[in-house]
């Protein structure tokens, strides 16, 4: 495989709804901003990858179709990636092979969501249709009747550690202060949906329950609206774009995924286990082995934090904490704290920056385009940290069965 | 199928129409009111054999010769660990552990409005092969409403069927097995009709309650006072809810936008809802909420009406406060 870096990165910022944009502008302005980023045109791109979750979402079945005109691309090759919750990643791991296989030399990668256009009339808001097209994530015979949801899914698994691992996740005010510390992240992020908020450990833990004992209303990802942009170019086009920018290049030193089946069960590989997020694991040490790292090399990583408590497993499942014991997070100061480190600090050995972009929690989570915003951010800490390695992770679909991680590396600048 | 109901309820709707909104740039814009709406009838396929068989009150599961897989529901019948060899019907037991202990899910997606409070978990039945899926199950109790502490993992649980049913997932759900009468445990298929789910039993309590009623009194003679509060009761309608509490009991008589709290228990009352710990109410009057102690189990409520007026009663303290901070609470009369 030939090696390949990130030449470009750019995201829109992030809102709970955009009255003014549609999806085509919110795609157009995060292209924009990639290629700005890049200093290069659309022209120079040689072919396209879009992240979409859901066409309900978008009110356009091909929604990607309209795109193609509008940012550039017209008469170029273009795909179109769903994956659930980790379509992001999953279309940025079509970007790298399509530069790996040497098929393309420059490939522009661009997901995002337009997602609360959706309307409940019974109810007068967005939140029940939001939540009632996830649903629809779930199989019409067995799953979706009985009412499941996104978030009972992912608490069904963090129940199901809970019984594996007590005592480890279900301290409330060990999630509480992982909120409060990701709030003062989100705080820096100049795009982030929440930058203007604070949550102090003490609001989240008197905010109300969504599923008891594990999930508080502050405790959740958001619902976004926005738009962000990677461009994928092999080693050449790469050394060349960053002679042209003057900036150190990122590359893309491994890429791992797995997929955990749709039934739960126990004894066969083609039924999902419980109590693990065995997805995580599997996409993480795949990644780790293709880039030749451990877990202890990486500092910075942007981690697809649909919910603290399912943060804290995977952090676990990553190989960061060890499992049953991710309170560590919190209990021996693995989780850096940002307050010490300001813009520019490197965290101390020992210590991960975790979601340094506030993270879905209090950044931004666009469901096609989450995992370019978290590699926007990863990508934007290596280079003011000098920290040489990050981990951009994803998760999704149902009982998060999808999982995800690619590994960057902050290489040499590039001398004329 | 249904002669009276539609698969999308007839008040799900919106008016047409394109109507003026402005967002965070405070720029003039548009949106359209518009769906984007399909209509099935659903292949069951493969899937048949499974619903006829709850129709005929049996639980069937598919199993692999070779490997000895058991799938319940049988989701495919062509083993995946086996090169896709044909797996063959087997009849299953009426009862199972819970796999994992399960979420209550309390703010529903749209399409399940009323439904909140359920629990939804996976069932395993085929306990005594090696390799079993486990069932996606609706968990039900006779003792009001699902709450922590209920569906844990482990817990046996018994399978009931509907009396009516047409095929659907929603035809059986589970019991916990120590709640069946002994006599009607061996019953296979036991039918909904033959438990006893109304009036269900409410826990022992055991605890004062003086401060209690002095702080919802208190609350109450506020509330009245109170413009925001006045609108939160109205929205309640016509109530009145007996409240046991910390030995003691009293009522709360909701009418007009007016909340009335009387020390003596009524016959008369729609429903009861009670709490062994009074703090429930004491935190409720001073600010909190008691949708979140439903939700961690501390409170009982018999049924999906009384969750219903949860979020309407969660707003009273807060309107109060409000009000009485701004200077807007009417003179004590």
């Amino acid at each position: 495989m030939n090696r390949v870096g990130i030449v470009g990165a750019g995201i829109t910022e992030c809102r709970s709804r955009w009255v003014e944009a549609t999806y085509w502008k919110l795609f157009q302005m995060a292209v924009r901003a990639a290629l700005e980023d890049a200093k290069m045109t659309a022209a120079e791109l040689d072919a396209v990858v879009y992240g979409i979750y859901n066409d309900m979402f978008e009110h356009m079945a091909i929604p990607e179709s309209a795109l193609t005109g509008w940012i550039s691309m017209g008469l170029k090759p273009g795909v179109r990636v769903t994956n659930g919750g980790a379509t992001g990643f999953y279309a940025m791991r079509a970007a790298y092979m399509e530069v790996a296989s040497g098929l393309s030399d420059i490939v522009l990668c661009v997901g995002g969501e337009k997602a609360t256009d959706c309307f409940d009339p019974q109810s007068g808001t967005p939140t029940p249709a939001v939540v009632g097209v996830i649903a629809q994530s779930w199989d019409p015979f067995y799953e979706y009747p009985l009412g499941a949801t996104a978030s009972d899914s992912y608490m069904g698994k963090c129940m199901a550690y809970n019984d594996a691992y007590p005592g480890d996740i279900g301290d409330g005010l060990v999630r509480a202060q992982m909120i409060e510390m990701l709030c003062r992240q989100g705080n820096r992020n100049p795009f982030g949906q929440r930058r203007k908020e604070t949550v102090t450990a003490e609001q989240v833990l008197a905010s109300r329950w969504i599923i008891a004992p594990f999930l508080r209303l502050l405790e959740a990802c958001m619902y976004t609206e926005g738009a962000g942009a990677l461009i994928f170019a092999n080693e050449q086009k790469t050394l060349e774009i960053c002679q042209r920018t003057g900036r150190q290049p990122i590359w893309v030193k491994g890429v791992g995924a797995a997929n955990e089946p749709y039934a739960v069960g126990r004894g066969s590989d083609n039924l999902m286990e419980l109590p693990r997020i065995k997805s995580d694991h599997l996409a993480a040490y795949r990644a780790y082995e293709m880039a030749g790292v451990q877990p202890s090399d990486i500092q910075i990583v942007e981690v697809h934090d649909a919910f603290v408590a399912q943060l804290m497993i995977t952090m676990g499942e990553l190989g960061f904490v060890l499992m049953g014991k991710t309170r560590a997070l919190i209990d021996d100061g693995v989780m850096a704290d940002i307050q010490k480190l300001g813009d520019e600090g490197r965290p101390e050995p020992g210590q991960v920056l975790i979601n340094p972009s506030g993270g879905l929690i209090f950044g931004g989570h666009f469901v096609g385009g989450s995992n370019m915003f978290s590699t926007w951010s990863a990508i934007r800490e290596m280079r003011r940290r000098q920290v040489p390695l990050s981990l951009v992770h994803g998760t999704g679909a149902i009982n998060a069965a999808y999982g995800g991680a690619m590994i960057l590396e902050l290489g040499e600048e590039v001398r004329a | 199928m249904s002669q009276n109901q539609t698969v999308i309820p007839q008040e799900f709707n919106l008016p047409a129409g394109v109507r003026p909104v402005t967002g965070l740039d405070g720029i003039p814009c548009l949106e359209l009111a518009t769906q984007m709406t399909t209509l099935y009838w659903q292949t069951y396929g493969e899937q048949s054999r499974f619903f006829q068989a709850l129709i005929e009150g049996r639980l069937i599961g598919a199993k692999c010769p070779q490997c000895q897989m058991v799938l319940v529901p049988p989701m495919t019948w062509n083993c995946p660990d086996c090169g896709f060899t044909d797996m063959e019907e087997v009849v299953l037991p009426h009862h199972g552990l819970l796999a994992a202990t399960a979420p209550i899910t309390i703010f529903p997606p749209a399409g399940q409005h009323g439904n909140a409070p359920y629990a939804r978990g996976y069932v395993d039945v085929a306990v005594d092969v090696a390799k079993a899926s486990f069932l996606p199950a609706r968990l039900i109790t006779t003792t009001g409403l699902p709450r922590p502490g209920i569906f844990v993992k482990g817990v046996k649980l018994k399978l009931v069927f509907k009396d009516e049913r047409e095929g659907r997932i929603t035809d059986i759900f589970w019991v916990p097995w120590d709640e069946i009468p002994e006599g009607l445990r061996d019953i296979e298929p036991l039918l909904a009709s033959q438990l006893q789910f109304e009036d269900p039993k409410p826990p022992v309590i055991k605890r004062p309650f003086e401060e209690v009623f002095t702080a919802v009194r208190d609350l109450a003679v506020k509330a009245v006072r109170s413009p925001r509060a006045v609108e939160n009761l109205k929205a309640v309608g016509t109530r009145r809810i007996g409240v046991w509490v910390g030995g003691g009991e009293f009522t709360l008589s909701i009418q007009n936008g007016c909340l009335e709290v009387k020390r003596v228990s009524d016959p008369g009352v729609d429903f009861v809802i009670q709490a062994d710990d009074p703090n429930v109410f004491l935190k409720w009057a001073n600010g909190g909420s008691l949708s979140d102690p439903a939700a961690e189990g501390s409170l009982w409520l018999p049924n999906t009406e009384a969750f219903g007026i949860l979020p309407a009663l969660d707003r009273v303290p807060r309107s109060v406060r409000r009000d009485e901070g701004e200077g807007k609470l009417s003179p004590e009369s």
